[in-house]
């Protein structure tokens, strides 16, 4: 039991917002890429995989459809996993579990790490992905194999005879925590500063197995959620810029325009 | 037979979390992490308490899970912290329950629960449907507290945790509200040291405000305590003015300032995405712009 699988989400992106008529949120046209706090995961499988020694996979599952539009996101995704520290990926893409919710892919990831035989020692995530930031994933991809499982995780110490040391980061305190193996733990981006993948691990990457599979294979079922609508939050801002090589001129018209809002006292 | 479980963390938010389970029907109420005399007070409100003598979420998730074989809710409540979102997320993924955190409205549709939350750092609203039994996780604030009334019973629940807890440090806080200030000035990575802070700390004091930061200032160097971090995992402000120094835009950070009347922005990168969300913005270096603004507003 040395080995470790990485969970890796491609997310809609926060940072490119569309907007469709009415104030809806344009789904369709809001590209995809790698969750922040996964790349924090890689980073640490790295660092992992050099003290345990095992293989590592990368699991993804796509979460937002049609599968044609968002397959090369979600690719690119999982190409990082496998360029930074994965030997192997396993990505489930179906267009008949999309838009997906959380019971469905926790159950797709578990029903893969069965199926497969995997046998990991530790599975690393995200303690919340960018675009749904719920923080459930992890817990019920422990819970469904019943593996041991702690959140939040700041610093992993000491991997030892089936046991891991961890520092858990909590609003209040933190805790150092012994948990038994195996065990889903899920990590903030405070872990680590996750470095990109070189050259020559992005053209290694192309080499290495990515299968794919479908939702029909792992047995996994239609979500049950429904999403009745999405709509922008609408804040618009002024947006005057002001670039002015003269420090006390660009100080002196921000005040006025300040002085104007009634913003200062 | 009770409808809805309400898993309490601290007296302060279960009023809230009741007043939100009132449409689903009578609830019973979990008190994770209380101590006697919080769980007496929690009693106040006039229903069933399970006290855990614990706060751990292996052991929060057991006694909901009893709670749940028990009494078969069709809705468990709960805050959106850590702990109760670990311990009741191993809960939903035990019987493949759909939960919804940070969760601002709620609706009881028959068969169905319809739900709204924050979605994409909350620039989009998420509203959802999904079948009973659910787990929702209110967020803050978000639903008016219920009033106190009768005494309800409490009984005690042995707790049972398979981790083993070797340390506990708490963390240290300033005690500052920045959430009361009227000005806030944001200091982000743009800093280059702890100490270079005060040109942040004299532009607060000259304005009357308070210093804030993005969360990597907060989290990663600790140059600042978390209560003054701003954003979506951290606190929501919404003062006249918020002037972002060496701050880059995220998504997350703005999340926490959307209600600011008036943004500043001081950044030497004019593709910060900052500049998007300010309403004035001055491209320049701090070191150079942060010394004449303080300098012209002693003046
Ligand atoms: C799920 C999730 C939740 C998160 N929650 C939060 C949150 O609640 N709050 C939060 O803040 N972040 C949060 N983040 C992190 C967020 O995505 C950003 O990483 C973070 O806000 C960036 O902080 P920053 O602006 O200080 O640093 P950077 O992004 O590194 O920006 C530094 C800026 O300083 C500028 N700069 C550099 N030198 C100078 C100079 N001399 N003069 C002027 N400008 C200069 C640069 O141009 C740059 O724009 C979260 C992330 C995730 C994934
Ligand atoms: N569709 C997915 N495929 C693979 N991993 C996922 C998926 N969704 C969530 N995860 C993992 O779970 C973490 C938390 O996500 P969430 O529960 O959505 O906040 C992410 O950072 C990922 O590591």
């Amino acid at each position: 039991m040395k080995d470790i699988v990485v969970l890796v989400k491609a997310s809609l992106n926060p940072e490119i917002v569309r907007q469709a008529a009415e104030g809806k949120f344009d789904v369709d046209y809001t590209p995809l890429k790698i969750s922040d706090i996964d790349r924090n995961a890689l980073e640490e499988a790295s660092r992992l995989k050099a003290v345990l020694g095992g293989k590592v996979y990368a699991i993804s599952v796509l979460s937002w459809g049609p599968v044609k539009a968002r397959d090369k996101d979600v690719r690119l995704a999982v190409q990082e996993a496998l360029a930074k520290v994965a030997d192997e990926a396993y990505l489930v893409e179906d267009d008949e579990i999309l838009p997906t919710d959380q019971v469905v892919v926790a159950n797709a990831i578990a029903a893969l790490v069965k199926a497969k035989g995997l046998r990991p020692a530790i599975v690393l995530a995200g303690e919340a992905s960018v675009d749904e930031s719920t923080s459930q994933v992890p817990a019920r991809v422990a819970a469904k194999l019943g593996y041991s499982f702690v959140g939040h995780v700041n610093k992993i110490l000491e991997v030892k005879e089936g046991r891991v040391v961890v520092e858990r980061d909590v609003e209040e305190y933190y805790e150092v925590l012994e948990v038994s193996l195996p065990a889903v733990i899920s990590v903030t981006q405070s872990i680590n500063e996750p470095r990109p993948p070189t050259l020559i691990q992005i053209r290694m990457a192309s080499k290495k197995p990515l299968h794919g599979l479908s939702a029909k294979e792992l047995g996994v079922s239609k979500p049950r959620r429904s999403i009745v609508e999405m709509k922008v939050v609408t804040t618009t801002r002024k947006q005057v810029v002001i670039e002015e090589a003269n420090v006390e001129r660009a100080v002196e018209k921000l005040l006025e325009l300040l002085e104007k809002e009634g913003v200062l006292k | 037979m009770k409808s809805v479980l309400v898993v309490s963390q601290a007296p302060e938010d279960v009023g809230e979390l009741l007043n939100a389970a009132r449409p689903f029907g009578e609830p019973a109420i979990l008190a994770f992490q209380h101590s006697a005399e919080r769980a007496e007070e929690v009693a106040e409100y006039g229903h069933i308490v399970y006290r855990l003598r614990s706060d751990r979420p292996e052991a929060l998730l057991a006694a909901a899970k009893k709670l749940y074989e028990e009494l078969r809710p069709q809705l468990i409540l709960g805050p959106s912290t850590k702990n109760s979102r670990d311990g009741l997320a191993l809960l939903a993924g035990l019987y493949d329950l759909p939960l919804a955190s940070e969760v601002t409205q709620l609706e009881d549709a028959g068969d169905y629960v319809v739900y709204s939350r924050g979605f994409m750092s909350e620039r989009v609203i998420m509203k959802a449907k999904v079948p009973k039994p659910a787990v929702m996780l209110l967020k803050q604030k978000a639903f008016a507290p219920s009033e106190k009334g009768g005494k309800g019973e409490i009984v005690e629940l042995g707790a049972e945790s398979s981790v083993r807890l070797l340390e506990r440090r708490p963390k240290e806080f300033s005690g500052i509200r920045i959430e009361d200030a009227q000005v806030v000035v944001g200091v982000g990575r743009g800093f280059r040291s702890k100490e270079d802070l005060k040109l942040a700390f004299e532009l607060a004091r000259a304005l009357g405000g308070q210093v804030g930061a993005t969360r990597p200032i907060a989290t990663d160097l600790k140059w600042l305590p978390e209560d003054v971090w701003i954003g979506i995992s951290g606190k929501r402000i919404a003062p006249k003015l918020y002037i972002a120094v060496g701050v880059s835009g995220a998504p997350q950070h703005m999340a926490g300032v959307s209600d600011a009347k008036v943004i500043v922005a001081i950044n030497k990168d004019k593709s910060a995405p900052i500049f998007k969300y300010a309403d004035y913005g001055i491209v320049g270096d701090l070191y150079k712009v942060l010394p004449a603004l303080i300098a012209r507003l002693k003046k």
